[in-house]
């Protein structure tokens, strides 16, 4: 079928099958592309607002076991680089996210073998104790599938167990591309399979959460893998409805074991402007200024995206990996103007909560991210003893223990 | 393109209908080709001990000369090393600096010409109030300006800027090559990717006279330099010779650059300082 014939079913509404968005993916020309999205999109949100959250990226530890080779974070047990944050290292990061006129903390972290589902659900029950208002955006579908490992029981109850003690949505990290070809070589099929991150996605709307899903192009993949990635996506949304945005960012490579070059700005575009196109039953797309900067970022409202992401205000991974771009709520809500839009604080369900905070009272400026942790401040805190961690140091400091051994729960 | 009309693009959020109109008018002049050159930049102090790579197709001299001495043995010592290589060097107000009228700036410009400089390397379109004077005064003297850039961001519409280029243009016939994305911004206050898309798209319609509308590849970065070669601009300046960072070589910025523009679906052609097409 010709590009204009594919290009027309999409301007008439008609749902794209994978042949004819490969061809429009390979083959159509940008501006086609953008043109085609951007139809879409307006037709999804007429009103013309774009939307951002103001929340913390906060990566409680960066301890795991997974290894994948396109990661630049992670630290492996026993690192003296790795750490763990404590609950009082948290509660400094909420109050200063909640000062800036944050509602959300975004909470991910490594498969830190010593951090038992008890230490979760301590934490997010003391969370939610402190500010009952904040919204916990927390554990991605591998960090899931680990914690079920870990405490062999099912992701089902693990996610039901996390639900009670507070989690209120799960953020869509950790999908790298949905081909388990892929998954292989960047050895991250063993941390969670398509399969079982698509699972644990079902699992969760089916407990009533709302999630969002991601895809990492631009390693090893091929485009044709990035398509299947968003129909796979496609057939869950259609089956549970859960998934509120999709947010597509290129592979970092600086530092990582996998090494390679990022992709470029224009496959960026191309590739947002196709997951519009095929992602018909997702209402919000991102802009990933973090990996793409500002500018691109801001160009990609005009590829599809209807939301600028989160002001952020702490972000450690993708730096790891070379990208450290800035952008306050002065800034997005300036490039969101600039490009026609009304932009417009939402939450994490992407429901509205307001205008800019800056505009009715005065927040500080912010030209750099926040990092997880400050110079002096310890790696491990020293609440950790009080769970059973699985490390072998964790192991061989409980037989050093006298009878009786520590606690399975942190102490109130 | 008249210049309301020029202004009623530079208000438009329809940068997809902007960008197709000025890559349209871009593959009239130049098909899918982009043009690249690699620099070799050398600072003035240390530019009589300085060496570089093989690879540089252009080496160029920046920093304030204190006199016209200084400016010359600087350039001559360059030239003298390059092997043939097209040596540019300072900016059009930095030299004009140097002479206490036009005359004594003819005489400037031919002593360094001399000395072997290829091109002014540089002539700000913000940063002179009369721009057409100076610009003679290198044509008067048999020389080049190898391009025209814009000193600062000010948010408001180039429009008038990008007029100015223009008539100097159909009256001089200087411009070669224009770069329109300023190279100064307020940290606080970027220009916005809207901003410098539309910038190089309506600087490619309006400026209808001038051959290349150019990006510095290293000053705007990859990303924002990919996306203008959509947008209208056909030429990346600066690509750096060798690309050190901190932990070491990294991928050759010759084939970060080819890289970018096959994505962009477009063809690569180096060329030299003096626009000299190197390789097809």
């Amino acid at each position: 079928m010709s590009i204009d014939t594919i290009a027309a079913g999409v301007r008439s509404g008609e749902r794209i099958g994978f042949d004819d968005a490969r061809e429009l993916y390979r083959e159509a020309p940008l501006a086609l592309l953008g043109a085609l999205a951007h139809g879409i999109r307006l037709g999804r949100h007429p009103e013309g607002v774009v939307t951002y959250i103001i929340d913390r990226n906060v990566n409680y530890t960066n301890i795991c076991v997974a290894r994948c080779n396109f990661c630049a974070f992670y630290r492996p047990v026993g690192s003296p680089d790795g750490y763990v944050l404590s609950f009082d290292e948290l509660f400094r990061k909420i109050d200063e996210t909640l000062a800036v006129g944050g509602q959300q903390l975004l909470l991910q972290g490594g498969h830190n073998p010593d951090l038992p589902l008890e230490w979760y659900l301590d934490l997010f029950r003391a969370v939610k104790a402190r500010y009952p208002e904040l919204r916990l955006h927390a554990l991605s579908p591998p960090e899931v599938v680990h914690l079920s490992r870990l405490s062999r029981l099912p992701v089902r109850e693990v996610i039901d167990r996390l639900v009670a003690a507070g989690l209120d949505s799960i953020p869509g990290g950790g999908a790298e591309i949905l081909v388990d070809r892929v998954r292989k070589l960047l050895n991250c099929y063993t941390k969670a399979t398509a399969d079982e991150w698509l699972g644990v996605m079902r699992e969760a709307h089916r407990a009533g959460l709302r999630t969002t899903a991601t895809m990492m192009y631009g390693s090893v993949e091929t485009p044709d893998e990035r398509l299947e990635h968003m129909f796979r996506l496609r057939e869950l949304q259609d089956e549970t409805r859960g998934f509120t945005a999709f947010i597509a960012w290129s592979y970092q490579p600086e530092h990582t074991e996998l090494q390679g070059v990022e992709a470029t700005a224009v496959e960026y575009l191309r590739t947002l402007a196709t997951a519009r196109i095929v992602l018909d039953n997702f209402d919000n797309l991102q802009a990933s200024w973090v990996t793409q900067g500002g500018k691109v970022g801001q160009l990609s409202l005009a590829f599809g995206a209807n939301d600028m992401g989160s002001v952020m205000i702490e972000e450690n991974v993708v730096r790891a990996a070379g990208a450290s771009y800035c952008m306050d709520e002065v800034e997005i809500v300036r490039n969101i103007e600039d490009a026609g839009f009304v932009p417009k604080r939402r939450t994490m369900h992407y429901e509205i909560v307001g205008d800019p905070v800056f505009r009715a009272r005065e927040v500080p400026r912010r030209f750099g991210l926040d990092v997880a942790k400050h110079e002096g401040e310890a790696s491990i805190p020293s609440e950790l003893a009080s769970y059973r961690g699985r490390s072998r140091a964790a192991r061989d400091a409980r037989r050093s223990e006298p009878p009786g051994g520590a606690p399975t729960s942190a102490p109130e | 393109m008249m210049a309301d009309e020029a202004e009623r693009l530079w208000e438009t959020h329809d940068i997809l209908a902007l960008g197709t109109r000025a890559d349209e008018a871009r593959r009239q002049r130049h098909g899918d080709r982009v043009t690249f050159v690699r620099v070799a930049t050398l600072a003035l102090d240390t530019a009589r001990e300085a060496r570089w790579s093989s690879a540089a197709r252009e080496i160029r001299i920046a920093g304030r000369p204190h006199d016209v001495t200084a400016a010359e043995q600087a350039i001559d010592s360059v030239v003298r090393r390059a092997e043939g290589r097209p040596v540019t060097a300072f900016s059009l107000a930095e030299l004009q600096a140097l002479a206490p009228d036009r005359a004594g700036f003819v005489d400037v410009l031919r002593r360094l010409f001399g000395a072997g400089l290829t091109s002014v390397a540089s002539a700000d379109v913000d940063g002179l109030e009369d721009l057409r004077q100076p610009v003679e005064a290198v044509l008067a003297a048999d020389g080049h300006i190898a391009r025209f850039t814009v000193a600062r961001a000010t948010h408001e519409s180039p429009v008038p800027l990008f007029l100015a280029v223009r008539a100097l243009q159909k009256t001089t016939g200087a411009v070669r090559a224009f770069a329109p994305l300023p190279r100064s911004v307020d940290g606080s206050r970027p220009t916005t990717g809207y901003e410098d898309v539309k910038s190089v798209a309506i600087a490619r319609l309006l400026l209808d006279n001038v051959g290349s509308i150019q990006v510095d590849w290293a000053l705007h970065g990859p990303k924002l330099a990919q996306v203008a070669l959509l947008f209208g601009a056909d030429d990346l300046d600066a690509v750096p010779v060798e690309d050190e960072s901190a932990d070491g070589r990294r991928r050759a910025p010759l084939e970060e650059v080819k890289r970018n523009i096959r994505a962009a679906s477009l063809t690569a052609v180096e060329r030299d300082g003096r626009f000299g097409v190197l390789e097809s």
